[in-house]
Order: C-alpha cells, then sequence, then structure tokens
C-alpha cells in the first residue's frame, strides 16, 4: 500500500500559490489573479465548502459613515484600540481593514449575497464592546460557495484535497512547497513566487464539552497545519499565548453569540440573576472575553449553570433570532428544537465553550506575524485571515484577504524566478510524510490527540502559571517518542496522524508564548495566577521564532495607541 | 453526532462525499456513505448541497443529554 502512496509526483508552478481556500484565501486568490499574477489555490478540504464559513455566516463587522458618532473611521479605530488594546496593531489594521473594507462590502454584494435584509435595510446589532450596532446581520448561507464560484469563473487553478506538508526555502527565501492528496496519495512539489498562509487557527487542541473533538465552535479541520510549517521554516508567529472561548449552547459548540446576545438574549445564572454588570459596565455587550470570564466566575462561585433567558422576546422576535441562528450554523435550530427550546418561557443553558489556538479578540488575529503588507519576515511568506496575528473574523478576512492578494502579487512580479526546490529535501519529506501507512503497529492519531489535549486543558486551558506551562512543555515533549510512531491504515488516518503532530508542535509553542508573558491580558485568554494582573509594560506582542531544531526564542514588540 | 444519508434518497451525484470540509463522507457502491460519523462537524453543507432531501441529522446522546 505504501508504496503505491506518493509514487505519483506532480510538479506545479505558480506565481502565488495560496494555502487554504477559506474566506480569506479566496479574496487573497481573487486579489493576486486580478493583479495579473499566476494563481493556485491548495485546500486541504474543498473551496466550495471549507474553512470557518462551510455552513453558513450571519454577520459582518463595519462602520458605515451614517453619521452617528460611533460609526466612523476613528470612532471604529478607538473601539478597536481599546478591545484590542496589545494585540492588534492600529497601523496594519488601517491599511488590511480600514482602506478594504468599502470594497470588500461592494465585493459581497457583486458576488451576489446581500449584506442587506430582503426590505432592503440595513440591520445592525450590538455586541462585543461595541459603542454602537456595528454587526450587520445578514444570509451569508452561500457566501461560500459563491465565492467559490467566482475562483471558477476567473479560471483560477485550484487543488482541493491537498494537505500542504511543509513549506522550502532557498537562500532563506521562499521556494515552494511540498503536499500529499488525502483522497489518493499523490505527493505534490509546487515551486511559488510567494504563498499567503490562509489556513485559519489550531482548533481541537482542547478537551470539548460533550468529549467528541469534533464537536467545535470553529471548524475542527483547521489544526494549525501551516502555523507549524511556517514557524519551521523560520517565520515568526505572534498572539499565539491567548486561548480563546466563547459561550455555546450546552452541548453543542456552535456559533451563535452574536445573535443570541446582539438580538436581547439576556445572561443569566442559575439563579435566574443577570450578573454580567458585575464583570464589565457594558453588561451582555461587553467583549467576548469578559462575557467567558464572568460565566466562568459565576459557575466557580456554584452559581451555575448559565443560559441564555429569551422570555422577554416577542414571538415574532424570537423567530427572527431562531432563523438567524440557522444562517451562523446550519443545524443549530433543529439541536435547539431537539432540546425542547422552541417553547415559550424556554431559558437556554449554555456552556463556556472548548479553548482554541485563536485571536483575543474579534479585531485581530493569532498566528503568522504579519507588517502592513501582510508580509512575515521570510521573503515571499504572507499570511491573511485567522491564520494571521492580525486579521480575523469575516470582516477582516473580505478585506484583509484581499490585501494580501495584492501585495503577494505585487511582490510576486517583482521575482525573476522561480527559486530551486533541492530534490533530497522533497525526497526526505515524501519519506517523511508517507511514513505513518508504513508502519506496522503504532499510536492511533486520535488517541495521541487526546493525549495532547489532556496535557493542554490541564495546563494552559485557560489558567496558566509558569509552572503549569513548564510542566506542560516537559509533558509535551515527551510525547515526542508517540508522535514518532503515530500509525495510519489509510489516507484519511494519514491525513488525521499529520494533523496530530501539528496540534501537538502548536501546543508547544502556545505554551512557549504563554511563558514569556508574564502579565495577564483578555481574560481568561491569558490568565496567569502568578501574574494576575495587566500590566501597560505588556502592552504589544509577543512574537516566537524556532530558535535551532528544538527551542524557541521570544521577544517583545511594543504596541502605540493614541491616548 | 453525525450527519445521516438515506440510501433510499441518495442518487450517488457524489456532491457531498465532494465538499465535505471533514473528509467524513465516501462514495462506497455509487452511494454517499458516512465513513466517518464521529468526525461530523454539523455544518450543514453536505445537506444544503444535496438535492434529493437526502442528509438528515442525528444529534448524539451526550449532545441532547449533558
Amino acid at each position: 500500500m505504501a508504496a503505491i502512496f506518493g509514487s505519483e509526483i506532480h510538479r506545479v508552478k505558480a506565481d502565488v500559490v495560496v494555502i487554504g481556500g477559506g474566506t480569506a484565501g479566496l479574496n487573497t486568490a481573487l486579489a493576486a489573479a486580478e493583479m495579473g499574477a499566476d494563481v493556485l489555490v491548495v485546500d486541504k478540504a474543498h473551496i466550495q465548502r471549507s474553512g470557518a464559513i462551510a455552513g453558513g455566516i450571519d454577520h459582518f463587522f463595519a462602520y458605515l459613515e451614517t453619521g452617528e458618532p460611533w460609526d466612523t473611521r476613528d470612532a471604529y479605530l478607538a473601539y478597536v484600540s481599546k478591545v484590542a488594546r496589545g494585540a492588534a496593531n492600529i497601523k496594519i489594521h488601517e491599511k488590511v481593514f480600514c482602506d478594504e473594507l468599502v470594497p470588500a462590502m461592494e465585493r459581497t454584494e457583486r458576488m451576489g449575497v446581500s449584506l442587506h435584509q430582503p426590505d432592503g435595510k440595513i440591520l445592525r446589532t450590538q455586541a462585543l464592546g461595541q459603542p454602537g450596532p456595528y454587526a450587520i446581520n445578514f444570509d451569508g448561507k452561500l457566501l461560500k460557495p459563491k465565492m467559490a464560484f467566482q475562483i471558477a469563473k476567473k479560471h483560477i487553478r485550484t487543488i482541493n484535497r491537498v494537505q500542504v506538508s511543509n513549506l522550502f526555502l532557498h537562500n532563506g527565501e521562499l521556494a515552494g512547497l511540498a503536499g500529499y492528496d488525502i483522497r489518493n496519495g499523490d505527493f505534490y512539489e509546487i515551486q511559488a513566487k510567494a504563498v499567503v498562509i490562509s489556513t485559519g487557527n489550531t482548533n481541537r487542541m482542547f478537551k470539548s464539552q460533550t468529549g467528541n473533538p469534533f464537536n467545535l465552535w470553529y471548524c475542527p479541520a483547521n489544526t494549525g497545519d501551516l502555523h507549524r510549517a511556517a514557524f519551521d521554516a523560520g517565520v515568526e508567529l505572534a498572539n499565539v499565548e491567548y486561548v480563546r472561548m466563547t459561550i455555546v449552547p450546552k452541548g453543542f459548540s456552535a456559533p451563535g453569540f452574536n445573535a443570541f446576545f446582539g438580538m436581547g438574549g439576556k445572561f443569566v445564572n442559575g439563579l435566574g440573576q443577570p450578573f454580567m454588570n458585575d464583570y464589565h459596565p457594558m453588561g451582555d455587550k461587553a467583549p467576548r472575553n469578559m462575557m467567558v470570564w464572568g460565566a466562568l466566575q459565576e459557575v466557580r462561585a456554584g452559581r451555575g449553570p448559565i443560559y441564555v433567558d429569551v422570555r422577554h422576546l416577542s414571538a415574532k422576535e424570537l423567530a427572527h433570532l431562531f432563523s438567524q441562528l440557522g444562517i451562523d450554523k446550519d443545524t443549530l435550530p433543529e439541536f435547539l428544537k431537539a432540546k425542547g427550546y422552541d417553547r415559550e418561557g424556554a431559558l437556554i443553558e449554555m456552556s463556556v465553550s472548548e479553548p482554541m489556538q485563536a485571536r483575543p479578540s474579534e479585531l485581530c488575529g493569532s498566528g503568522i506575524k504579519i507588517d502592513e503588507t501582510c508580509a512575515s519576515n521570510i521573503p515571499g511568506i504572507f499570511a491573511a485571515g485567522d491564520a494571521s496575528d492580525q486579521m480575523g473574523c469575516l470582516h477582516m478576512c473580505m478585506a484583509g484577504g484581499y490585501a494580501a492578494g495584492k501585495h503577494a502579487a505585487r511582490y510576486a512580479a517583482k521575482v525573476a524566478r522561480l527559486r530551486p526546490l533541492k530534490a533530497n529535501e522533497l525526497e526526505n519529506e515524501r519519506r517523511r510524510v508517507f511514513l505513518p501507512l508504513m508502519r506496522n503497529a503504532g499510536a492511533a492519531p486520535g488517541e495521541f490527540e487526546n493525549i495532547v489535549r489532556m496535557i493542554t486543558t490541564d495546563h494552559f486551558g485557560p489558567y496558566k502559571s509558569e509552572v503549569s506551562l513548564t510542566s506542560a512543555i516537559a509533558k509535551l515533549d515527551a510525547l515526542d517518542r508517540y508522535r514518532d510512531e503515530l500509525k495510519a491504515n489509510n489516507l484519511h488516518e494519514l491525513m488525521r496522524c499529520h494533523e496530530a503532530m501539528n496540534i501537538h508542535s502548536v501546543a508547544k509553542i502556545v505554551a512557549h508564548a504563554a511563558l514569556a508573558r508574564k502579565e495577564s491580558r483578555f481574560i481568561p485568554y491569558h490568565y496567569r495566577s502568578d501574574y494576575p494582573e495587566t500590566n501597560e509594560d505588556w502592552c504589544g506582542l509577543v512574537a516566537v521564532r524556532k530558535d535551532g531544531e528544538t527551542s524557541v526564542a521570544t521577544r517583545f514588540e511594543r504596541l502605540p495607541y493614541a491616548a | 453526532m453525525t450527519a445521516v444519508i438515506d440510501k433510499g434518497k441518495c442518487n450517488g451525484c457524489e456532491l457531498c462525499a465532494l465538499y465535505c470540509p471533514l473528509d467524513v463522507i465516501h462514495m462506497e457502491d455509487g452511494i454517499a456513505v458516512i465513513k466517518y460519523p464521529d468526525e461530523c462537524w454539523h455544518c450543514g453543507a453536505c445537506r444544503q448541497e444535496c438535492a434529493h432531501d437526502a442528509v438528515t441529522f442525528e444529534f448524539s446522546p451526550a449532545m441532547l443529554a449533558i
């Protein structure tokens, strides 16, 4: 079996390769193609339905310059400075979001997805610490397939079901990448002048509420594959010390937070009491991390479970809320119905979700550290969307993805010729990739992943300290010997093996970054019990980079904000 | 937790197997099969793509009971 897999080798060339065809990646590909670059999209799933919005999306954050004082670019940036302080780089935010916002909204409409309601009006709701209703509610059920249609219409080359396994450099600059087809085992050697990494965050890294690692808020296919590969290639990461969580329905980690609390739901504890005013002056419209913090404190104090109280909503409002929830998560309304919540007077039980390696706020990202041109520290490697340290959420992926495509295309146009890939490196990679298929015995990827999740959840999911993090790193390092013995029985399991290895590697990076930040910020996303206060000296980014074969180097980069 | 395919309704068009973001659905003997039910994300993409109403969803006991 193993002798067959990998024997078919495809050698492909492109100016710009987009790795990950989710929202950010497809906008990147459209921009780069419009700039005249020869573009290739590589996706581990299929671009029709891959990434965070595979099944739909229901809100788009924007300021619309309507004349309201909170609805301007400056007011929006003041909001970003406040809510994402220490994580969002405002200069980058202006370039990748503000400068791109209007065209991104126009592009969304041109694709055939209206940001307007059927009556032609724009419906906006307020949550997440916003000074006004920035969340445009819309029906984005078909946004992903419509984006994929644009890719096909522009004849942009796409390779689906290929997991990228590593990036390769030549004299310190990008030369290309390798990957394999998870359905037929073909191996890909791809030369590129530039790559844009848009592969989301690292999910499946912590225990989930039902114990099933695929019952997650965000896409379980996003497993930090390119965080790990980029890190190994010398790319610097930032904002990865944060462990993101949200509030989800009990039993089903589905999105819906924005709709639940933006459309009038009240957060109450097991005594039926609203509690968020005890934790944040904005109450139920507080930033997400504070909602999670409040819920954790209530449960810890014995006042759980927590509920969304929708009893005061009219039947019409409730119907709108449920239909909106179904746009964001296709199967959520029937789940709520199966739980018996489709009756008057129901309290909907909620839970704090599983933690994940992701951005501490909707206004920044977590991952590959980018500059104002979406470039990383390695020439030729760019990042967009959730995979970058400065973008996240639909609005930034639509806007910033496009910015990344323009910059990558400009860069590629200046590169005279494709840099060479080394035959021995590719051969070693091909062997490494298919090795789990050749073993006669070894740990199953799911079993290995479970051990990683037990360690991460115990030691930094989310509470952490120097002792817990140091101990986690030692335990994760000790797991290396099991990682090197993983066994796959088929190609699907081979993909799961590589995902498990990547989750394990990113978990180590996250622990190292968290160890470096000696304060607490965006609690509980980075809550150090040994440094429980937020310290202005740490208002900035912890950047992490590979140091030698096994070590991790960190440095701090201060971020300035207007007073 | 998983999507469930009605074999009687599936016409073998392969769209669900083509697009499933988790590689959960594969074709077997010309019919779509949920090969890795524990790895379903419940995103509903397969149901949205199916023109023959062959896909429904079942929630696991843990999801409904806890």
